[in-house]
This record gives structure tokens, sequence and C-alpha cells, in this order.
């Protein structure tokens, strides 16, 4: 029964991403990770003579236990967000509501069934694009295969972790927070002097201890994390009465904004906003890449002969970028099929988020930004950063909305339109960083750089803009 | 006067054909019921009316418009009730009446009077998100009938609601149709069907089966259960 299970699930995964993506972009995303792999392996070289060979190796690591932790945290608390975005979605997680069969169990199942399905889908393609790679690059194979299954089991403990995280909080969000920080204390703990993995200190001491212990975390972490599940869920109780009725009031205040888009889409929008809480989940998610961001940083200097400062204008290109994020967490607050009932088209509503993204959800970025330029001891160059951040926030987002419209979480699933957000938003930000970065060797030039480059992107983000309508004026709901 | 008109329509979801040349005609002042068992292609006709989806060949009018050219516009001139409730999860069912009547740009909107018909005063305070299926369902009908339309396509409207509120919501249409509206109802509830509708034609595998006067029905000492059960099966 659990085959049949665990096969009906790897099933339901392509058959949900295939049916959000395109066919062809979802099949094609293995071979972009293999291109990936490939290149990976072609500039192993370049890339240890740059950073050194352990930092080269760290930083793998790191990259594969994060990408386990996005896919954990995707998994596990992804459901929440595709049932607002497309309604009822009975998936076979939910089994355990008409059939007997324990949640504990079928949520194994899910768990293994992830792993499965990411390592087929993005571990074996990078491993057969490594193994292309060590063709070229006289790389030998036995290494290879040893480090790829080390990255394996990094990406595992972090898939586990994220496990372990969402275990818990169905028992309540204080005690995921606790667990969280128990779980990554007793980690820097144990892993002090050594390597940032166990399954990196095998593969660099070849001692076979170490992948015993690199084995036995995903493996504890998830038992435990099992072991956690009850059969007897309740949701934590949201606010039942007490809500004003406050359209007419908003309908008001957007009234300025009625040739963007129509002040009563808007209005919904904003109370959407406020009533989901999505503003607080919003300033969570931007502290988690900024502080992978700021940890870089550190790891960067550490690591490296030369010093780098991250400063003030670097944090506004990347706190810039970073508005695509909150654009799809503004598509992912209400199902937006009642739209459809209502004389107005998907680009008015495309519009009305956007209205919402230049002027409610702001502070969070200026905030991040101007605690970063004070804890930097920058305030001087936080005026530059926050027009670079203006400008490129309003690019990027003008770009995510043209291109992804309500859609912006699944759309970027399509590895065709990831590929076109990719070439879009690496240039700018490449070119924005080095500027940034060459501050303090020629100010004027910088800054003369700089304006111009975002004046082109502030030409762009009006470019964009104004196609909106026509890409998405006779789109369905649907 | 048709208001609704189909020529020769088809649609077709990658391989599978939804819709087999469809041609209807439907008259103002009509109660019109489409009938068909599950999956027969009932939604997706009403879609490509309400300009919702495309057609893959033929074309509709609606009111006299090509809907296809001018969604705008016939959205404008009638009212949607979809096959599943959804209204605005955040919203509390007189901000979701307030949002359609500032939208359509209804002058004096009859809140007070949908909120009274529906028994939605109970429902105040409280968001959308946290009804029932059946009190989500009456805020999806407050917000079709405060449009005041003279066209309305429903899909299913009675599923979820208690006997009553079905009894007061047919009354309902049935007056707003001797009033000169126009009903296009989609059901599989061959009763509602029964006690509404002028004309009714049945769908099976996407191709209209058989159009009927519900009259004549009477006079061939037929029902529309009987007819329906020796076209289908």
């Amino acid at each position: 029964m659990n085959k049949i299970i665990l096969w009906r699930m790897l099933q339901e995964e392509i058959r949900l991403n295939t049916s959000f993506a395109s066919g062809k972009g979802f099949y094609s995303f293995p071979i972009l990770v293999a291109i990936s792999g490939f290149l990976a392996v072609m500039f192993t070289e370049t890339m240890i003579a740059d950073m050194g060979y352990y930092q080269y190796l760290e930083i793998l690591h790191i990259g594969l236990m994060f990408y386990g932790i996005f896919a954990g945290s995707l998994a596990f608390f992804g459901n929440d967000f595709l049932e607002r975005i497309f309604g009822y979605l009975g998936l076979i997680i939910g089994l355990p509501n008409t059939q007997p069969i324990t949640q504990r169990k079928i949520t194994l199942l899910y768990f293994i069934k992830e792993f499965v399905f990411y390592s087929f889908f993005t571990l074996v393609p990078a491993f057969i694009g490594g193994i292309i790679g060590a063709y070229y690059n006289d790389i030998n194979l036995i290494n290879l295969t040893k480090f790829s299954f080390s990255l394996s089991i990094t990406f595992l403990s972090g898939l586990s972790f994220a496990y372990l995280i969402s275990s818990l909080y169905r028992i309540s969000w204080k005690t995921s927070i606790l667990g969280a920080g128990t779980t990554i204390i007793v980690y820097i703990a144990l892993f002090n002097d050594l390597s940032v993995t166990a399954s990196l200190e095998w593969y660099l001491s070849n001692n076979f201890n170490f992948i015993i212990i690199a084995i036995l975390i995903p493996l504890i972490l998830s038992i435990v994390a099992t072991l956690l599940i009850t059969d007897y869920h309740e949701q934590a109780p949201v606010q039942m009465i007490g809500y004003q009725n406050r359209l007419q009031e908003y309908i008001q205040k957007f009234h300025w904004a009625r040739n963007i888009s129509d002040p009563a889409i808007i209005s919904k929008e904003r109370i959407d906003l406020q009533r989901s809480r999505t503003g607080i989940k919003m300033f969570f998610s931007f502290a988690f890449p900024l502080g992978i961001l700021t940890f870089m940083n550190w790891f960067i200097d550490k690591g490296l002969p030369v010093q780098i400062d991250f400063n003030t204008i670097f944090y506004g290109v990347m706190v810039g970028f970073f508005g695509t994020m909150i654009y799809s967490w503004l598509n992912t607050i209400d199902n937006p099929h009642f739209y459809s009932t209502l004389p107005i088209s998907v680009s008015d509503v495309v519009r009305a988020r956007l209205v919402l993204f230049f002027t409610i959800t702001w502070w969070i970025p200026l905030l991040f930004l101007t605690l970063i330029s004070y804890m930097s001891s920058e305030i001087n160059l936080l005026p530059i950063g926050i027009i670079v951040m203006i400008t490129v926030g309003m690019y990027i987002v003008n770009y995510t909305a043209w291109s992804t419209g309500l859609r912006t979480n699944s759309a970027l699933f399509d590895s065709i339109v990831f590929l076109k957000f990719f070439v879009v938003s690496v240039p700018p930000m490449i070119a924005m960083t080095i500027l940034s970065l060459a501050i303090k060797y020629s100010l004027s030039i910088v800054l003369i750089s700089l304006s111009s480059i975002c004046a082109i992107l502030a030409l762009l983000s009006i470019f964009f803009y104004n196609r909106i309508e026509a890409k998405w004026l006779n789109e369905s709901f649907d | 006067m048709s208001v609704i008109k189909c020529k020769k329509l088809s649609k077709k979801y990658d391989e599978i054909l939804a819709l087999n040349d469809v041609n209807l005609s439907i008259e103002r002042g009509e109660f019109f019921g489409l009938l068909g068992p599950n999956g027969a292609g009932k939604t997706t006709l009403l879609k490509i009316l309400t300009g919702q989806i495309r057609t893959t060949k033929g074309e509709a009018e609606i009111l006299g418009m090509n809907i296809e050219n001018n969604t705008m516009e016939v959205k404008k001139k009638i009212a949607i009730i979809p096959e599943q409730e959804s209204p605005p999860s955040f919203l509390t069912p007189r901000e979701v009446l307030e949002m359609v009547a500032s939208i359509r740009k209804i002058d004096e909107p009859k809140i007070e009077f949908w909120i009274d018909f529906f028994d939605l005063q109970p429902m105040e305070g409280r968001v959308c998100r946290n009804l029932s299926r059946g009190q989500k369902q009456k805020v999806m009908l407050a917000a079709a009938f405060i449009s005041e339309t003279e066209l309305m396509f429903l899909d299913e409207p009675f599923i979820n609601l208690d006997p009553i509120v079905q009894t007061k919501v047919r009354d309902w249409l049935v007056e707003y149709v001797k009033e000169g509206g126009t009903v296009f109802l989609n059901t599989h509830l061959l009763e509602n069907a029964q006690r509404l509708c002028d004309r009714a034609a049945i769908i099976h595998e996407g191709k209209i089966q058989s159009v009927i006067k519900l009259k004549d029905l009477d006079k061939q000492n037929i029902n529309l259960e009987q007819l329906f059960h020796e076209i289908i099966l």
C-alpha cells in the first residue's frame, strides 16, 4: 500500500507542477539544472583558485542545505498558499480526513516523496551535468560521485529540518521557533570545530564515522518530526467576528488612483492584505534572505583574502529586487475567481496590486534598508540607497507583474519564464553591485553610472507597465 | 429577440472535445435550463457565454454582441453565479455587495434589501472566509442579484442552500423573469428545472441532444426525469 501511495504522490506532484507551469517548461527544468551542474564542474578550477578549495566546497554545501530547507518549507507550508490561489485543492496528504490511514504515516510518505522528487528533478540532473563536465575537466569521477553523495545528504538534512519545523508548527508557532532555535544551537555546538556539514567532513577526512553521523542527522530529525504528528490537529483559531465594514472608507482613500485601476478593487486588495496579516509574513520572509545575505557577507569576509564590504547601496539593489517577493505575496492572499463574475479584467487586478505595492508595502524594504545603513554607520549613503532601491523595485515588480500576472509563484516554476526573469534581472543587478562596491574608489563616476542605470530601469519600468493591459486584458481568472 | 445565440460552438481542452457544434438561441424573458450529467459540458458552455474562456470554433452572441470581442461590455450587462461559491475571503458580506455595486456603478444599490432577503445580518462583522458553504452561496447570489442586470447566468445556484432559501430564490427568479429578465440556468437538479424553466436543452458529451418546451412535456404525459434518462442512458 505504501508503495502505491508514494507512487501516486509522485504522479500528483508532477501533475500539480505541470498544471501551473507549462509541461514543456516543467520538463526542461532538469535540463537547466544539468547545465548548471556542468558549468559548476567546468569552472571548478577557477572558483577554487579564487575562493580556495575548502571554501568552495563549503559554499556548495551551504547552498544545498538552504535549498533543502527551501524545498521543505515549500512542501510543508505551501499547500495553504495553493488553496488560496486555486481554491479548494484536494491532495493525497489530506487522505486521513476520509480514509483509515494515519496522518503520521501519510506525512512521512509525503516527506519521502519530496526527497525522491527533488532527487530526480534536480540532484540527479545536476550530477549528470557534473559527469559531462568532468569528462572535459579531468575531474576524478569517483571523487565527483562521492562529493555529489555528500551534497545529497546535506540536502536531505535541510529537508528534514523543514519537516521538523512544520511538525512543531502544527503544535504552535512558538514551539516551532523554540525547536528551530534549539536545533540550530545544538548543531553549531556539535560542529563548531568541524566542517559546516558532517557529510563534507566525511568527504574531506575520509573518516567513516562522519558519514554515519551525516546520515543519522536527517534520520533523527525526520523520526522526531514524524513522531510529533498526531491525528487530532486543529488549526490555530482565527478571528471570527468583529470586522468593521471599511470598504467605503478605502474606496474614498484610493479615489486618486481611479485612472490606474478601480478604487473598489484596490480597496478590496488593501483589506485582504490587512485582514490576512500578510504584512507580517512579508516582513519575516524578508528577514530570511537578508539574513542569508548578511551571513554570506560575513562568510566571504572570513573566507576571502580580499576584503569585500557590502554597503547600503548594494543592499538597496538587493532589497529592491526582493520587491518580486512582495508582489508575489500579494498574489497569494486570496483566490481571484470572484472577479470573473464582474466586468473587470485581470489587468485591472494586476494594476490594483501594483498600486498597493507602491503605496502600502514600501515600509518593509525601507525599514530594512534604514536598519542596515544605521548598523553599518552609512546613513550618508541612505538617500542613494533608497533611490536605487525604489528604482530597482519599480523595475523588477513591473516586469514581474507584466510577465507573471496574478500567478507569480507558479509562473516562475516554468523554466522558460524563469530564464527570461533571470536574463532581465541579473545583468542590472550585477552591474549595480559592482558599482556599489566601487563607490569608495571613484564616487563621481559611480554616481553618474548608477544614475544612468536607474534612468534606464525607470524607462523600462514604464515600458513594462504600459504592456500589462495588452498582455492580461483577455486572460481568464481561472 | 435572441439574447443568447450560439453558432456551431466547439471547445477543445487538449484532445478532449468538451463542446461539439453547439447551436442555441434563447429569447428575452425566457427561463432557460441547460441540463446534463456531470462532465457533459454545461459549465464550459456557461464560461464561454460569460466570456471567461474562449471558443475553439464557432461564435456566441450575447445581447447582440460577440462575446469574445466585447467581453467587458457584455459583463457589464450580465450577472454570473459560478459553479463553486467563492466570495472574497477577507471581506464581510456587506463589503462584498458594496464592492460589486461600486465596480458596476450602481447608483442606489439595494444592499439592505439583499442582506435582509438572504438573512445575512447575523453574518455582519464576519469575513466570508469564516462562513459556511451555504452562507457563502447566499453572498454569491446576493452579489449577482444586486447587479440588476437583464440577463443572468446561474451555474447550480441551489447547491448548499437550505430548502427555505431555495424556495425564496426560486420565487424571486420567477418574478424576475416575469418582469422581463432572462435566466440561463445550468443544473442537474431536474426538479428545479421542471418547476422553473420554460425551455430546456439536454447536453451530453458536449453535444446538445434535445431542446424541449417544458409545457409540451406535460401534454405528452412524460416528465423531465423520464426524458432525461431516455436521452442519457
